[in-house]
């Protein structure tokens, strides 16, 4: 099947990504600098950098909601220090990342830390750690949120006012 | 009061697209001393020059507006329409409601109407108030100076000279030649580009009217169109030219080495050198901050004598001058010699360079392997380094596999955002030379896109497609560096949407043209122009491509902007026509638009004096009092002495005072 | 003596407490403290508030920031991804748009944010404020002869234009290296150096994928320089270097493995740290690399 390109769709696309946060998608040519460099399209996830650009470009939006690229990128930024015209691509590729997970195109992993980060303070938590620390002579707990009362609550309050406590993850 | 014709010009839909044509002729009409208000779709046209022409001839108007485009392109057109029709062309005054009011105000038709009510008026009150002025002549000096030895310098003052002007032609190296002199060969058609260059440069030298002066710099610039004052440095050589063959019998002997420049590095010349044996004129020079001073021959001392045989102990490259052209006993001043020169016109063609790999930190410049293109067009040059065999700088070794890296340091916001215009061809150039001279060479180039919009530039490229030469969508993203010396190169195929390395023996980098710091330095001197991207700005982009905004200089070839052989030869050769005009009219034309001084009002304060910024005035005493009297050829009627003046004793005429509040009283209305 | 206001993360805590405790052990004797950032956080992570909002991200890291701009100090991060979310979050709040959000969050959590800590990774800390002449004189066991392949890490070689400190040239990085042949040790280049491991996003999205960049990588090393150990600045990579090459040796990607230590492990233990302490926890068998790195003969005689 062709894509059928309409303005109102390259129109509402690029506000969408500009909004959240993909500002240079405008400048780019399409050269393939960036994608030379990405690891993640090295490794075989193919609609990053140049070629989410370009879909993003033609209003591609919803067609990709559930592309699973923009979750590889390793945010490494190599894109952005080769990019000759200051697109930024890893700022589009968040940008569209955003757009995914605003529309809770998001995978459970995703949801897991999310839901650690509001309970803990911390994305990457574990259950096991206390003995862990304890071993090699660490105090268990580490002076972080989750021995910090105060701490974890302002990190609760930041979480709960933001636009993602509207999701409702926690 | 005279009487006043209006036209207001649609120019097609630039104007009327935005503002209302038929409206603003109307309020024309109601203004004072208008006797006449027209339109036409475009008034520089035939019959909207008639129209004016025959009002004129018809006694209807004696002074015109014309409401249009902007007096920077068409305000000679129309005074030349009032001069045909017997009226003083200082009678004409232009509204400027394109560029300044329906160009920037498209977004508002009614707010550009208004304003252009507004400048109209204000173009009419000051029409009411003008003089008929007569234009003024300077004579000019006949000579020409062209700034530059490269192909387009070359060219310049070859056509300058065969009309018959007298030439200087200064270069900052020893050689002319410039940048074509170090190619191997040229596109479309792969001739060698010493075997057409060298005869040029020989007729360069030959020419009984021009006077060549290389491994000299322009260091002043006075005067103006048709009479300018050029101080030029020629630099010390430490060898007598006179007497030098060009052997190259120092250069065998000298011992000292430096980088050589020719070859962009990679080799060595001595400190006594030729730059390269095609070179015009063939002459040594001595290069003071390579020269070891051998047997302690520090210029301009005595000799040791050797204790045992009496003889002066002489440094070798004296003793290699049969022709005794280095004498290092002779006092020489380091800072050379200062020429000056009278010329009439200028061509400035002073070419560019290409940027350095160290620039591009993701492409691997501490590798010997990763060069320009240049380098490469010295490497496959037979005059090269290696005689012409592709051989990588690491180690001499043979190369099986060669990259070729498009737009480094071009398009790119980081560095230049133009085109370099020429890379895409040079790349493809190289690509098929090597391909016909080692067929199993396995060669990948890397485009965003190959711009080939040339005459039988795409044939071209296709051509290099034909031969098996590897060519990709795609920029080059990085570059690795594997043992051996060796690179892997980070690229991606957009048309198969997939990253790819390849590994290679060689990267060439296409490093974008610029213009060197230096050109800032020379612009100042000659007060030029430069467009944001440090090129020479020209008059105007289309309609005064070798012209500059300082009269009686022209500008040709790459310190213009990025350009090929053929395009520098066309744009040298038009500089030169245009230069020569003022010398083959003998007297230049100076417009009547200047400041005057009344000597009756004159103090001789000196005020304007220092103010002036083309140094214009001077204060001259006659009749046992000061005044100040300005030269016409100079001043370029800025005005700034006029507004200075205490005693209000210097007109600006088109801009005296009763001009200029007749259009702030139509302004402020 | 210097302090820094060391910022743990969470994996460095949580998963490999033997990184924190050399990191401790390290420092004082090299004259820089570091000083605890009581109730800090996640940075947060790149899969969470930075994959959802700028805003809150921003909020987060520079609550992270304010604590040590309460405590007067600059920070210092072991981990890369960190170092890239709290430059990042510091180069993101020139945005104004960007900033009212953040601010308005941070003023509901209590905090202020100013800008006025700066955003260091460990490695900075050695190479700069100490120096690898210090760091050669405080090593207790000189590493001379072993060939170490380091591995930077990609978020503190770009985006350049958010760092405090940058390489000379990021895409032939040299600072751990520096820091490696400080000990005695040869850190030759290899062509993959910067070439990223394959941990993060990508390995959580698929892990066969992850592994053929980190299987790439590892061949690379080996190849070329055929090390003894790996040498990481980054503890994300760390892990995947640990925990991923029994995996690919098992499905013969590769048919070799090489032992990994983060650099301040690596650092710790040629100072004569206890390996109980400064390297315990791992996933691969790296015993007789440990007893080689602290062999006495490889001990510096006492003048």
């Amino acid at each position: 099947m062709s894509i059928t390109l309409t303005k109102e769709k390259i129109t509402a696309t690029v506000k969408i990504i500009t909004e959240y946060g993909g500002t240079g998608i405008f400048k780019c040519v399409q050269c393939g600098a960036c994608s030379a460099v990405c690891p993640s399209i090295k490794a075989g996830f193919p609609v990053l950098c140049r070629l989410l650009i370009k879909k993003l470009l033609i209003g591609q939006l919803e067609e990709i909601i559930e592309e699973p690229s923009s979750w590889a990128c390793q945010a490494c930024c190599r894109c952005s220090e080769v990019c000759p015209q200051g697109v930024k691509p890893q700022e589009v590729v968040f940008a569209f990342r955003r757009f995914q997970a605003n529309e809770l195109a998001i995978s459970t992993a995703s949801t897991t830390s999310l839901i650690d980060l509001h309970a803990t303070g911390h994305a990457a938590h574990t259950t096991t750690y206390r003995e862990l620390r304890a071993g090699v002579g660490l105090p268990e707990q580490p002076p972080t949120t989750v021995s910090d009362a105060k701490g974890l609550q302002e990190v609760q309050t930041i979480l709960e006012n933001c636009l993602m406590g509207e999701l409702g993850f926690y | 009061m005279g009487k006043i014709g209006v036209y207001v010009c649609h120019c097609g839909t630039n104007i009327a697209g935005v503002i209302n044509i038929e409206a603003l002729r109307q309020y024309a009409e109601t203004l004072d001393d208008v006797t006449v208000a027209r339109k036409d779709l475009f008034m520089c046209s035939d019959s909207g020059q008639e129209q004016i022409r025959r009002d004129i001839r018809e006694g209807l108007v004696d002074r015109v507006v014309v409401a249009a485009c902007t007096p920077r392109t068409h305000e000679a057109i129309f005074r030349s329409v009032c001069e045909s029709a017997g009226l003083n062309k200082y009678l004409f005054e232009m509204a400027n409601i394109r560029d300044q009011d329906s160009w920037v105000h498209s977004h508002d038709p009614e707010g550009a109407t208004e304003k252009a009510k507004l400048v109209l008026a204000s173009a009419v009150g000051k029409a009411r108030w003008l003089q008929p002025l007569d234009d003024k002549f300077v004579e000019v000096t006949d000579a020409a100076l062209v700034i530059g030895g490269g192909v387009s310098g070359c060219f310049a003052a070859l056509e300058l000279a065969n009309m018959g002007h007298k030439t200087y032609l200064v270069e900052k190296d020893p050689s002319i030649g410039g940048v074509m002199a170090m190619l191997d060969k040229t596109f479309p058609t792969n001739d060698c580009s010493a075997c057409i260059l060298t005869p040029v440069m020989v007729d360069v030298a030959a020419h009984p009217n021009i006077e060549l002066l290389t491994y000299s710099e322009v260091e002043h610039l006075e005067g103006f169109i048709g009479n300018f004052t050029v101080t030029v440095r020629r630099k010390q050589a430490y060898v007598d030219w006179q007497a030098c063959t060009g052997c190259g019998d120092c250069a065998a002997a000298c011992p000292a080495k430096a980088d050589d420049e020719f070859n962009l590095g990679l080799n060595q010349r001595r400190a006594a050198y030729i730059q390269f044996p095609q070179a015009v004129p063939k002459k040594a020079v001595i290069d003071m901050n390579a020269c070891i001073n051998c047997a302690g021959r520090k210029i301009g001392t005595a000799p040791k004598i050797n204790a045992k045989t009496g003889e002066p102990v002489l440094a070798p490259c004296e003793k290699a001058c049969k022709a005794g052209a280095i004498n290092r006993s002779l006092p020489r001043d380091a800072g050379g010699e200062l020429l000056r020169l009278n010329v009439g016109s200028v061509v400035v063609a002073a070419g560019f360079r290409v940027m350095d790999k160290h620039n591009f930190p993701a492409y691997a410049p501490q590798s010997p392997n990763v060069i320009s293109a240049l380098q490469l067009e010295r490497l496959i040059s037979a005059t090269g380094p290696t005689g012409g065999a592709l051989l990588r700088p690491s180690d001499g070794g043979k190369c099986k596999t060669i990259t070729f890296v498009s737009c480094v340091g071009s398009r790119d916001e980081r560095h230049h955002t133009y085109c370099s215009g020429i890379c895409c061809m040079y790349m493809i150039k190289q690509a098929r030379l090597l391909k016909e001279k080692y067929p199993d060479l396995n060669i990948y180039m890397h485009f965003i896109d190959v711009r080939a919009g040339g005459k039988e530039y795409d044939e071209y490229y296709t051509g290099a497609r034909r031969l098996g030469i590897n060519i990709m969508r795609g920029k080059v993203g990085g570059l690795q560096t594997i043992p051996g010396d060796r690179l892997r190169v980070l690229a991606y195929d957009i048309d198969q949407l997939e990253s790819v390395e390849i590994e290679t023996d060689l990267v060439v980098l296409a490093t974008a043209i610029e213009q060197p710091e230096s050109s800032q330095k020379l612009a100042r001197t000659l007060g030029l122009q430069l467009c944001g991207s440090g090129f020479f700005r020209e008059l105007h982009p289309k309609l005064g491509p070798v012209e500059t905004a300082s009269r009686g200089i022209y500008i040709a070839g790459c310190c213009q902007g990025p350009k090929d052989i053929p395009y520098s030869v066309s744009q040298a050769k038009a500089a030169a026509a245009a230069a020569a005009v003022p010398l083959a009219q003998g007297r230049v034309r100076i417009d009547a638009t200047l400041s005057e001084v009344d000597k009756e009002l004159c103090s001789g304060c000196g005020i304007c004096e220092p103010l002036c910024p083309y140094h214009a005035i001077t204060r001259v005493e006659r009749g046992g009092r000061k005044y100040a009297e300005i030269n016409i050829a100079q001043c370029k009627g800025c005005g700034v002495c006029t507004a200075a003046c205490p005693s209000d004793a210097i007109a600006l005429h088109g801009c005296r005072d009763e001009q200029i509040l007749a259009q702030i009283a139509a302004l402020t209305a | 003596m210097v302090k820094y206001g060391l910022f743990l993360g969470c994996n460095i805590p949580f998963k490999a407490p033997d990184i924190e405790q050399s990191m401790r052990k390290v420092f004082p004797p090299l004259g820089v403290e570091p000083v605890d950032m009581v109730g800090a956080s996640c940075c947060p992570a790149w899969g969470t508030a930075p994959s959802f909002d700028k805003g809150t991200w921003c909020a987060l890291s520079c609550r992270n920031m304010a604590i040590a701009e309460e405590l007067g100090v600059n920070i210092m991060t072991g981990c890369n991804s960190c170092f890239g979310i709290l430059s990042e979050a510091k180069h993101f709040m020139h945005d104004p748009e960007v900033a009212e959000e953040a601010h308005e969050l941070l003023a509901k959590a209590g905090r202020t944010y100013t800008g006025s800590a700066d955003v260091y990774h460990i490695t900075h800390v050695l190479h700069r404020d100490i120096g690898t002449e210090k760091i050669a004189a405080a090593v207790k066991f000189r590493q001379d002869g072993l060939t170490v392949a380091v591995q930077a890490g990609c978020h503190v070689l770009w985006p350049t234009d958010a760092m405090a400190i940058k390489e000379e040239n990021p895409f032939f990085p040299h600072m751990l290296k520096d820091l490696v042949e400080a000990t005695g040790a040869s850190a030759p280049h290899y062509s993959r150096i910067e070439a990223c491991c394959g941990m993060g996003g990508m390995r959580t999205t698929s892990v066969d994928k992850s592994m053929k960049i980190l299987a790439a990588k590892l061949r690379s090393m080996k190849e070329e320089i055929n090390p003894d150990l790996i040498v990481t600045g980054c503890s994300s990579c760390y892990m995947q270097f640990d925990q991923s090459q029994e995996q690919l040796r098992a499905s013969g990607e590769i048919d070799f493995t090489i032992p990994v230590l983060y650099y301040t492990q690596f650092l710790a233990l040629a100072m004569g740290f206890d390996p109980a302490q400064v390297a315990a926890i791992s996933a691969m068998d790296r015993s007789a690399l440990i007893a080689e790195i602290q062999n006495p003969a490889r001990a510096v005689q006492e003048v």
